[in-house]
């Protein structure tokens, strides 16, 4: 105990050292109902819950509710800042040449220790003083200046030498001088030379809008992360900012043809692929069971080699698999003389996960299958013959449905495991095949949680909003599925 | 059973022997094909999965060496990373575990049934869903503790732990029910305090569960992919799935060679731990969700 706590104290420490709140508050918390717990008399039941509490807490509850908030949020590629650092880079990518392409004539030095630039307006002939606060104008007289009449120098201004002015590098590029009111700014371009820049955008505070300062038009909030055209309402200004919005993400499922239509292709394919895949795998595994209970030669041998699938390590199974089905050098291939692209016609791709997971799945369907067979009692089947039944009805009629009953929670199991079989569909087809030239982003395999990783984190456009609340769809599935399972079972209310 | 499979065998060969005989031996082609592939390949040069001949000619070891004396692939880095991931995950995950399980299946305390339902829904919740999440949270731990953030095996560790938790007490409680309340009731009687039920009636008897549960857990571990790949970044850390993987991945083409002969290491010693438990195993599969 003592232990812990100076661990925790020191992560405490820690914390407070690298001014993180979060985890300063999440330490102490910990620390003390880990004391609470540990010290005082009373609550013995979490002296053995709290250790999996905090764990699961942390690293599951959390998670989980941050889920269900980024699923509220227009939260994707393009809107990932806050507001306020959202404007402050559209006010300064805004930045434009102004109209008349105004130049200046420059020269660097330093006034008072800060650097300065003497600037003339190579059509005016009007003359400057600049620095990174403000730019003045300078009055007929109160300069000297060369030939041209660009002022080079003025009271108090002490010009850089060659060698200064040559070593300068990235100081320069930090001068930025604004003219008064917030016109525009002068950027120096060269050594010698700068030009002025107005922004294309100003803000307004108060009617929280943008202004194009050349065009005039309004770009408003439009509560969705974006500032847009009032007037045309798909005239968005990049970047944009994590925005609340609610359910939208949820209703896009719905609603918007462009999420819709893909989303709708992998949920029925996921249920579809769950439902096959384990009805597939039961069979095999139930008949497997039923044709090894008798007697038969070589049953151990059998045995030892089918339950081989499920010994080696699935994940290495699946690339195994992958390498077999290549095009041009692959096993498959190879054994039968064809030159099938497998993963490239999605009927195949869909073909070959459901082989693949057939072979990962038959074994465990075929143990538990033998284990219920065995669970069934003697005396039924002893019964059910001195009443006239042959084995084939003794097996239909009385052994089959008792082990569907004994199974259906594993089969349920199976099903909710087989519909975020993410390994199987991301290692074995990537998702794929996938129709990219018509900008398709989901694949003829994939399945939901495969779909949503894309949506998260793969390609060009991420969408964390949108993955959340697919996850969210999922987990509600899932949820409900094993709730009803559990429910039918009953063990819930079973206290002993 | 008996009497059913007493009188079949009598008459050989009916339709229904050919055909059972038949079912086993396909499967058995299909079950042993990719494993005799991957076998093959790991002793020849090609670098490709197949075989034309189905006869192996010559065998090489060079697949073998490129594992082991290769610096870009430090293969025996991946298989100390991912026992060390797996076994800590496995034994600690099951003495939490067990604790918070023994708590749901013997006390009475307020909350317990919600709980339960809670852990129900916790354990169907797949970690990786909330993969966004969870990122951005091992970032600002990294700014802290490094040694437990993002693109450290500590990190990685306590996100497995959080993940086998929920599906491990669920486990355990339902094997724990089955141990009979009378051994409790009379150890305390005789005036045990519920730490030494724990530790000395409960502990013992559920050993063999537990450590079937930990193996689960061990092989879950052993196979995961998709977090370690995204919170492990440096080649010497990654775990051997992800190594293994970025033989074959995109990034560095298809070097089936090595890769069969990385998965033939990586998975013997997994088929030795699974064969030699395998009736412990089948047992606790079908304990945990039948009785639940």
């Amino acid at each position: 105990m003592a232990v812990v706590d100076a661990f925790l104290i020191w992560m405490f420490l820690a914390a407070v050292s690298k001014h993180s709140g979060v985890i300063q508050l999440v330490t102490a918390i910990i620390f003390l109902i880990v004391n609470y717990v540990y010290f005082a008399k009373k609550p013995v039941p979490f002296k053995f819950l709290t250790p999996g509490l905090i764990l699961m807490v942390l690293f599951i509850l959390i998670p989980v509710i941050y889920t269900i908030t980024m699923s509220a949020f227009n939260f994707q590629t393009g809107n990932e800042v806050s507001k306020d650092q959202a404007i402050t880079a559209l006010l300064a990518n805004g930045l434009q040449p102004d109209a008349n392409n105004t130049n200046y004539d420059m020269v660097l030095g330093s006034k008072g220790g800060v650097m300065t630039a003497l600037l003339t307006d190579t059509q005016t002939k009007k003359s400057f003083i600049g620095n990174n606060s403000s730019v003045v104008a300078l009055a007929p007289g109160s300069f000297a200046a060369n030939a041209n009449g660009d002022a080079v120098s003025a009271p108090g201004f002490t010009p850089y030498t060659a060698d200064q002015a040559a070593n300068l590098g990235d100081q320069i590029n930090s001068l930025k001088m604004p003219l008064p009111g917030g016109v525009g700014l002068i950027e120096p371009q060269t050594e010698t030379s700068a030009s002025l820049f107005t922004e294309e955008y100003t803000y307004n505070s108060k009617a929280d809008t943008l202004t194009n300062t050349s065009t005039g038009l309004v770009y408003k909030d439009n509560g969705d992360g974006n500032f847009e055209l009032s007037s045309s309402p798909h005239t968005k200004l990049y970047p944009g900012w994590k925005a609340f919005n609610g359910f939208s993400n949820y209703l896009h499922l719905l609603d918007n043809p462009e999420v819709r239509g893909p989303f709708i292709g992998v949920f029925i394919w996921t249920f579809c692929f769950s439902i096959i895949t384990v009805l597939m795998m039961f069979a095999v595994g139930l008949l497997l069971a039923i044709i090894l209970d008798q007697k038969i030669a070589l049953k151990r041998f059998y045995r030892s080699i089918l339950i081989l699938p499920y010994a080696i390590p699935s994940l290495m199974s699946i690339l195994i698999w992958r390498g077999m089905f290549q095009t041009q050098y692959g096993a498959v291939n190879t054994l039968f003389h064809t030159h099938i692209d497998f993963m490239d016609s999605p009927w195949f791709a869909k073909g070959i996960v459901l082989i693949v997971n057939l072979w990962l799945g038959f074994p465990y369907f075929y143990l538990i299958s033998s284990g219920a067979l065995q669970a069934v009692p003697a005396e039924l089947s002893e019964a059910a013959s001195i009443d006239g039944a042959n084995p084939a009805q003794i097996l239909r009629r009385i052994k089959l449905p008792l082990v569907l009953q004994i199974l259906s929670p594993l089969l349920i199991a199976s099903f909710a495991f087989n519909f975020n079989n993410f390994n199987l569909i991301y290692l074995l087809t990537g998702g794929g095949p996938t129709d990219v030239l018509h900008g398709k982003f989901a694949g003829g395999t994939d399945i939901l949680i495969t779909y949503t990783y894309k949506t998260a984190f793969n390609g060009n456009h991420q969408d964390f909003g949108m993955a959340s609340a697919i996850s969210m769809v999922i987990f509600v599935i899932i949820g409900l599925i094993s709730l009803w399972s559990i429910r039918r079972a009953n063990v819930l209310d079973n206290n002993s | 059973m008996k009497t059913q499979s007493s009188k079949k065998p009598r008459k050989p060969l009916t339709k229904g022997r050919i055909f059972s005989h038949l079912f086993v031996w396909v499967l058995i082609l299909f079950t042993v094909f990719p494993i005799y592939i991957v076998i093959e390949s790991s002793f020849n040069t090609t670098g490709l999965l197949s075989t034309n001949s189905f006869i192996p000619h010559g065998i090489s070891l060079s697949n073998f060496r490129i594992l082991f004396h290769d610096p870009a692939v430090p293969f025996s880095h991946w298989m100390l990373n991912s026992f060390i991931l797996a076994t800590a995950n496995s034994i600690i995950s099951v003495f939490v575990g067990a604790a918070a399980a023994f708590a749901f299946s013997r006390m009475k305390f307020r909350g317990r049934k919600t709980g339960l339902q809670a852990l129900l829904l916790v354990q169907v919740f797949p970690s990786f869903l909330a993969i966004a999440a969870i990122y951005v949270m091992m970032e600002r731990i990294y700014t802290v503790f490094p040694s437990f953030g993002l693109g450290s095996m500590g990190g990685l560790l306590l996100i497995y732990l959080g993940g086998s938790m929920g599906v491990n007490v669920w486990l355990l409680r339902g094997y724990i029910n089955t141990i009979p309340m009378e051994l409790d009731e009379a150890a305390r009687i005789d005036g045990a305090s519920t730490t030494q039920i724990y530790w000395l009636i409960f502990f013992p008897l559920a050993a063999p569960v537990l450590a079937v549960t930990a193996l689960l857990t061990f092989i879950g571990t052993f196979n995961e992919f998709i977090l370690a790949s995204i919170f492990l970044t440096n080649v010497g850390q990654r775990t051997v799935a992800v190594g293994l993987e970025s033989f074959v991945g995109a990034a560095l083409g298809q070097n089936w060679g090595p890769f069969a002969a990385g998965s033939i290491l990586a998975s013997i010693p997994l088929v030795a731990l699974f064969l030699s438990l395998q009736r412990f195993i089948i047992g606790g599969l079908t304990q945990g969700a039948t009785k639940g």
